[in-house]
């Protein structure tokens, strides 16, 4: 999802962060794993539809996120 | 032009009925056409045209609307909004009809009674495919004004259109706004898509809905393709535009015979049955975390470019596609493992039910490719009834009886694990060696079995680890397989050539089996 050139990237389904894959600041290609979510025992990887820089990570290791919450902010 | 003393054949009146073809088929006039044109949207004619076979089209009741004469002579005539009759679609007879939206916009007050429906009687009666091009919003209060009266609502064909569901496929296809009856026609059918943007279906639109709840929601919101095609299921599949449209619903009927008492149309067989796919030895990952692509898994199996995915939006824990395989039509599903893990939640429960009856229904041999890990938890799971819906689907799976097959690729655990197949019939299981199922993942079992061992232990850890590790041992499919508690154990690349010969035998079936879908009990 953009907005004026802004990447949100949300989850597609309700889980926990397993894993957070890049720092605030690291240029990212598209399709790019960012983080891990588990969800149901799978280890479901998180990837960039385009590419950009890491503005904000919005969750820590083991915050449990529902569908559409905000995971990553590129730009 | 003779006296009509002198007339001795009936040519005048067969130019009365080519004048009054050519004022129907300008339907609403030129600037309503150009209107709608803008709009994005064709004309119901134009729609049918590229629908069906060029040139097929045989149109009854071209005839029907009011006239206006002056003189003894027809000077103008508004059609019917509802044009509809007999085509065909890649050689094959079907009814298509639509609403004609240059004309009051599809509304009922400017339709002639029983056209339509005489459609889906048709329909009924012949055996035969139909397909509606909705476009219309339904009653309209002026029809109180022409009328004189009201009337109690008897929702005229829907006897007819739940009787044709369990006869013929029935297609409905939204291409503008459907409100009221026609929102209703629009779901009353096997497979419902709609076009993106141009279309939207809701019980009542904004105006009602701002007079009822005070509510204000655009078209677009209230009955779009982002609500009903990825929220609500109420729509099965979505179209770019009108023309992907028209090719998704010959698709779709590419697969199905013209009625349930005809087996399903063979392709030509191009490509190899015994094309055993490298990928398939490693395209699930040891590591029992990591999820995998599953339609690059149905990708690898079923024949060349056959695949077309039904509902893929919703309920995305489970896939549901068409397929062939060695040209033969089946219904293939598989789970996710990318969503929710593949749990089965409420949503993929309804979507396994419709999907599972429309393969019986029209006698499409089920393959089962498992990966399941249960049934959804959890308190969002649980408020969208999960259990009840989950159940109800299981159900549908052991009503059905045609051929079923199932290889199960990975996990295959709990309730929502038995339902992999029929257990009334036959249930021919094959797994791949990385399968793996119980009715309880290990990791959980332990916790809940041996808490009061674990407790009591000096290192409750060690002591848990120890326990999961003698369970996982007697894990192994293999020790099921010598139980006989799986029928086979396979190297995955055997999978396409197995199941095309799996095919072949349920053709003889599926041609002993033909008629109308049994049915048993109630669903809870």
């Amino acid at each position: 999802m953009t907005k004026e050139g802004v990447i949100e990237v949300r989850a597609p389904m309700v889980g926990t962060v397993a894993d957070i894959l890049v720092p605030p600041g690291a240029q990212v290609m598209e399709n790019d794993e960012l983080l891990i979510l588990e969800s149901m025992k799978m280890h479901i990887p998180i990837r960039t539809p385009r590419a950009g820089i890491v503005q904000e990570i919005r969750v820590s290791i083991g915050d449990t996120v529902q569908e559409d919450d905000l995971l990553v902010v590129l730009c | 032009m003779a006296d009509k003393e002198e007339l001795t054949d009936w040519q005048p009146e067969i130019e009365e009925i080519e004048q009054r073809r050519l004022f129907a088929a300008q339907m609403g006039g030129e600037e309503a056409v150009a209107r709608h044109h803008t709009a994005g949207k064709l004309t119901v004619r134009e729609r049918i045209e590229r629908l069906v076979d060029p040139g097929s089209f045989h149109e009854l009741g071209s005839l029907a609307g009011r006239s206006e004469e002056r003189d003894g002579k027809l000077v103008s005539f508004r059609p019917a909004n509802f044009v509809m009759g007999i085509g065909t679609i890649e050689g094959r007879r079907v009814v298509v009809g639509g609403e004609d939206f240059t004309v009051r916009g599809g509304a009922a007050d400017a339709a002639v009674g029983g056209k339509w429906t005489f459609a889906e009687r048709m329909a009924d009666e012949w055996h035969l495919p139909i397909i509606r091009l909705i476009d219309g919003t339904g009653g309209s209060v002026r029809t109180l004004e022409q009328m004189g009266r009201t009337y109690i609502p008897d929702n005229p064909g829907v006897v007819t259109m739940a009787k044709l569901l369990g006869k013929i496929p029935v297609v409905s296809a939204i291409m503008g706004s459907a409100a009221g009856l026609p929102a209703a026609k629009a779901v009353l059918a096997h497979w419902t898509i709609m076009v993106k943007d141009t279309s939207q279906v809701f019980v009542a639109g904004p105006p009602v809905v701002r007079r009822g709840l005070g509510e204000e929601v655009t078209k677009e919101a209230l009955g779009g393709y982002q609500l009903h095609a990825y929220k609500s299921g109420v729509v099965d599949n979505v179209a770019e535009d009108e023309e992907d449209c028209f090719r998704q619903i010959r698709r779709f009927l590419s697969y199905l015979s013209s009625n349930v008492w005809q087996a399903p149309p063979r392709a030509k067989p191009t490509d190899d049955p015994n094309r055993r796919e490298e990928a398939l030895l490693s395209i699930i990952p040891r590591n029992r975390r990591r999820p995998y692509d599953v339609r690059r898994l149905l990708d690898l199996i079923a024949d060349r470019d056959s695949l077309f995915e039904l509902s893929p939006h919703y309920g995305r824990s489970l896939v549901t596609d068409f397929a062939r395989l060695n040209g033969y039509p089946v219904g293939m599903m598989a789970n996710d493992p990318m969503h929710v893990g593949g749990a089965l939640d409420a949503a993929a429960s309804e979507k396994l039910m419709r999907f599972v009856d429309l393969c019986d229904t029209f006698h499409l041999p089920v393959v089962n490719l498992v990966d399941q890990p249960g049934f959804m938890v959890g308190t969002a799971a649980e408020r969208q009834g999960t259990i009840r819906k989950g159940v109800r689907a299981l159900c549908a799976i052991e009503e059905s009886r045609v051929p079923w097959i199932a290889v199960i690729v990975r996990k295959c655990y709990g309730v929502a694990g038995g339902g992999h197949g029929r257990h009334g019939g036959l249930n021919l299981r094959y797994a791949w060696p990385s399968a793996e199922w119980g009715s309880l993942p290990v990791e959980g079992g332990v916790e809940a079995a041996y808490r009061r061992e674990i407790e009591a232990a000096p290192d409750p850890d060690q002591k848990r680890r120890e326990l999961e590790d003698k369970l996982n041992q007697l894990r192994s499919p293999f020790r099921t397989a010598e139980a006989f508690g799986v029928e086979e154990m396979i190297d995955p690349r055997d999978t396409r050539p197995l199941l095309c010969r799996f095919v072949e035998i349920a053709q003889e079936l599926v041609r002993t089996e033909l008629g109308p879908k049994w049915r048993f009990g109630m669903r809870p």
